[in-house]
């Protein structure tokens, strides 16, 4: 039974366990395999690497799209405050709270040692062509009349080139 | 038999495993062949992937913001949005349709009829302000997707009509037009960016910072311009006037602390104005001839060519005819001796073209012209007119032209250049340009901007000369109109006719007047100009009075001493310069 239960070996078997210089090969196949492995972990830290990139830059589009829309309020808020300084609010305010302008009578100037304001005395000479270095600015023709013109200036022309190319 | 069965397995394994081993080698041949395939494209597949991958982004600029002299915000940048949706994209319809009119303020049954539209897109409403859009976009994260909201850069004008033809427009166009936004668009507006961007998502995103137009600092002051425009008109409506103009300057630098004109409009607004005329600003593009007020220039300029000496007299008939016209007082009374002074202070007509006749065209001319008259004065904003002014040689030009230019007719100026050629009086001579920004920050660079003289009109001594004169006209010529208690003030009225082709109007007249206090250290010049009012037939009695009114007001909001407070205090120890504002 035993004899009969150690069956021959296909020609793999023979070819990997039973030829010649198998030892030899084994090593190769170690090698092989060891490669493969360190190919694996290099993938998988690749992997890993590329995946907390892709999650940071995603984190940082979010922050920026945070961070322009914290702008856009704070520029609306500075909007706002600007309107609810605005003279003639503060001014109404003012006068809610019993405050009044003072008169010419009311105001006391005083003297103070060592005050001097900030004034620059400097004093430039116009140079003609100062002038030169602003640019132009366009001028404003936004009106009706204006459009009016500008549609009809534009159909005329299409029917021209029509008429030409025709 | 169990180990026969075995054994036969085996041989069977044995038998069908090589086959499967060559199987799962070409398959995997296969896939790597494939696989290799991926990394050669052909360039078309490649060019028409790549849009996928990439995407151009413009990037939101913000224009410069600008600010008074001391730092209000007279223009900002804010945001409007427009929002619609894809109504196939909405399950829900009743309640979205209930959630967004309640946000936006929108009638339900009609959200509802718009959220079951066939179109594949609907728009709900635009112009919504910053609060409700980020409202939507809290509501679009929450998750309705059907939700598109498109944000829209808008100029706004938080202080309403202050400065508004100082400061001009902003179209849809995102250009300034008029004023600071016209003259300075290069410079405010920011450069147009984009960016690629990547939707890899191993690809960092790009620094996306959006480039910053510069900010400008105004020398004009808002509590001065608003208490200005409050004046102009109070006096609009006091006097009956059709228009008018206030301008108030620093004759010693040239800086413009207020400017305003009636009619004006709401920048925020700029599209329901009527008149494209109320745009522009008659400050600085609205000729008129000026008058009496034309009187300083010429004896200024007399004296300054030594024509004539401050002794100077001439025997008044009230008429003078030479050149073909006659020339009259504005009483046609005659007044016999008159000197100099005597001129200005009762607004002697034939005594002003008594002088331009003693000078001469070419000395009367070359003085003008050293006054700046027939040119621009170099402001800092859109618009600006030069006036016009005949000199010998023109066709235009007649003997009579030198007579009546003498005294204010048959010249045409604009506002601003009639104040910056009588504030050089007010500076010992020498004359500013007028200058309506402080400062420009880009990029944290800060550009200041230094007082620029256009030249010296007359001497020192002459323009003190003048000045007494000035003093004399508003303490004996105007009857206190122009007088503040406890301040020195120097001026001059202008009761000026209308021309038209035919002539010149005989029902309407341009009254102003233009003073500078403290006379001996003048901080301040103002100009008021009224265009055909009705309470009264001379600027002594029209324009004068809301000179009175406009600086006692200015004193205190300059803190401008009175002459005795600011004597005693020069007497402590202090010079006019270190108790000055």
């Amino acid at each position: 039974m035993s004899q009969k239960a150690k069956a021959k070996p296909n020609w793999v078997q023979h070819a990997w366990r039973e030829r010649p210089g198998f030892q030899l090969q084994r090593q190769a196949v170690a090698l092989a395999a060891l490669g493969v492995f360190v190919a694996i972990l290099m993938g998988a830290l690749y992997l890993a690497q590329s995946s907390s990139v892709s999650t940071l830059g995603r984190q940082i589009e979010e922050l920026i799209i945070q961070r322009n829309q914290l702008e856009q309020q704070n520029e609306q808020f500075r909007a706002e405050i600007a309107e609810l300084r605005s003279v003639p609010r503060l001014l109404a305010r003012a006068q809610e709270l019993g405050f009044r302008s003072a008169a010419e009578n009311e105001i006391e100037y005083l003297y103070v040692q060592g005050y001097i304001p900030s004034v620059d005395p400097s004093v430039v000479l116009a140079a003609p062509a100062a002038e030169a270095l602003i640019p132009a600015a366009p001028t404003y023709d936004e009106s009706f009349v204006g459009w009016l013109q500008q549609q009809w200036d534009q159909l005329s022309s299409q029917f021209d080139s029509f008429a030409r190319g025709g | 038999m169990q180990a026969s069965g075995v054994q036969q397995r085996d041989e069977m394994f044995n038998q069908r495993l090589p086959f499967v081993l060559v199987g799962m080698v070409i398959i995997s041949g296969l896939l790597i062949l494939k696989l290799l395939s991926f990394q050669q494209l052909a360039p078309e597949v490649v060019n028409e992937l790549r849009p996928d991958y990439n995407r151009e982004i413009s990037l939101a600029t913000a224009r410069g913001i600008i600010y008074d002299h001391t730092g209000q915000r007279l223009a900002v940048n804010t945001i409007e949005y427009r929002i619609g949706i894809s109504p196939n994209l909405v399950s829900e319809k009743q309640r979205v349709a209930a959630q967004l009119s309640t946000i936006l303020g929108l009638d339900e049954l009609a959200t509802y009829q718009s959220l079951n539209s066939d179109q594949p897109w609907v728009q709900l409403a635009v112009g919504v302000n910053a609060a409700v859009g980020q409202e939507l976009e809290r509501l679009k994260q929450d998750g309705l997707i059907a939700l598109t909201i498109e944000k829209t850069p808008r100029r706004n004008y938080p202080q309403g009509t202050l400065a508004a033809q100082i400061l001009g427009f902003v179209a849809g166009n995102l250009r300034g037009y008029y004023g600071v936004e016209g003259k300075f668009q290069d410079q405010l507006a920011a450069r147009p960016r984009t960016e690629v961007i990547s939707d890899i998502p191993f690809e960092l995103p790009p620094e996306q910072e959006a480039d910053q137009g510069a900010d400008i600092y105004l020398t004009i002051d808002r509590d001065i311009q608003f208490m200005v425009e409050s004046q102009l008109v109070e006096a609009i409506n006091s006097t009956g006037a059709k228009s008018g103009t206030i301008i108030v300057m620093n004759p010693r630098s040239g800086d413009l602390l207020a400017m305003a004109s009636y009619p004006s409009y709401d920048p925020n607004a700029f599209r329901e104005v009527q008149n494209p005329e109320d745009l522009k600003n008659s400050a600085i593009s609205g000729i008129y001839e000026p008058g009496s007020v034309m009187k300083v220039v010429t004896v200024a300029a007399a004296l300054e060519a030594g024509d004539i000496t401050s002794q100077w007299t001439y025997n008044d008939q009230g008429r003078l005819d030479m050149a073909g016209i006659p020339v009259f007082n504005w009483d046609r009374q005659a007044h016999g001796v008159v000197d100099v002074t005597g001129v200005l202070v009762q607004s002697l007509n034939v005594g002003a073209a008594n002088i331009a006749l003693a000078m001469g065209p070419s000395d009367f001319y070359k003085g003008m012209s050293k006054f700046g008259f027939g040119r621009l004065t170099g402001v800092n904003l859109q618009g600006e007119e030069g006036g016009i002014m005949h000199v010998p040689g023109d066709s235009e030009w007649s003997e009579s032209n030198l007579l009546t230019n003498s005294y204010g007719q048959g010249i045409s100026v604009t506002p601003l250049q009639m104040i910056t050629a009588v504030s050089a009086i007010a500076n010992d001579g020498l004359m500013m340009q007028p200058n309506i920004v402080q400062r420009i920050i880009r990029d944290g660079q800060e550009s200041v901007s230094k007082p620029i003289a256009l030249g010296r009109a007359v001497s020192a001594d002459v323009a003190n000369l003048v000045r007494d004169m000035m003093v004399q006209v508003v303490q004996n010529g105007l009857d206190d109109q122009a007088s503040l208690p406890g301040y020195t003030v120097a001026g001059k009225t202008g009761t000026a006719e209308i021309p038209i082709p035919t002539g010149y109007r005989s029902d309407a007249f341009i009254m102003s007047f233009i003073g500078f206090l403290p006379a001996d250290d003048p901080q301040v010049i103002v100009l008021i100009k009224l265009d055909a009012p009705t309470s009264g037939r001379w600027a002594s009695q029209v324009a004068a009075p809301v000179f009175r009114r406009l600086a006692e007001r200015l004193v205190l909001l300059m803190e401008i001493p009175p002459d005795a407070v600011r004597q005693a205090l020069a007497a402590q120890g202090g010079t006019i310069t270190e108790i000055q504002r």
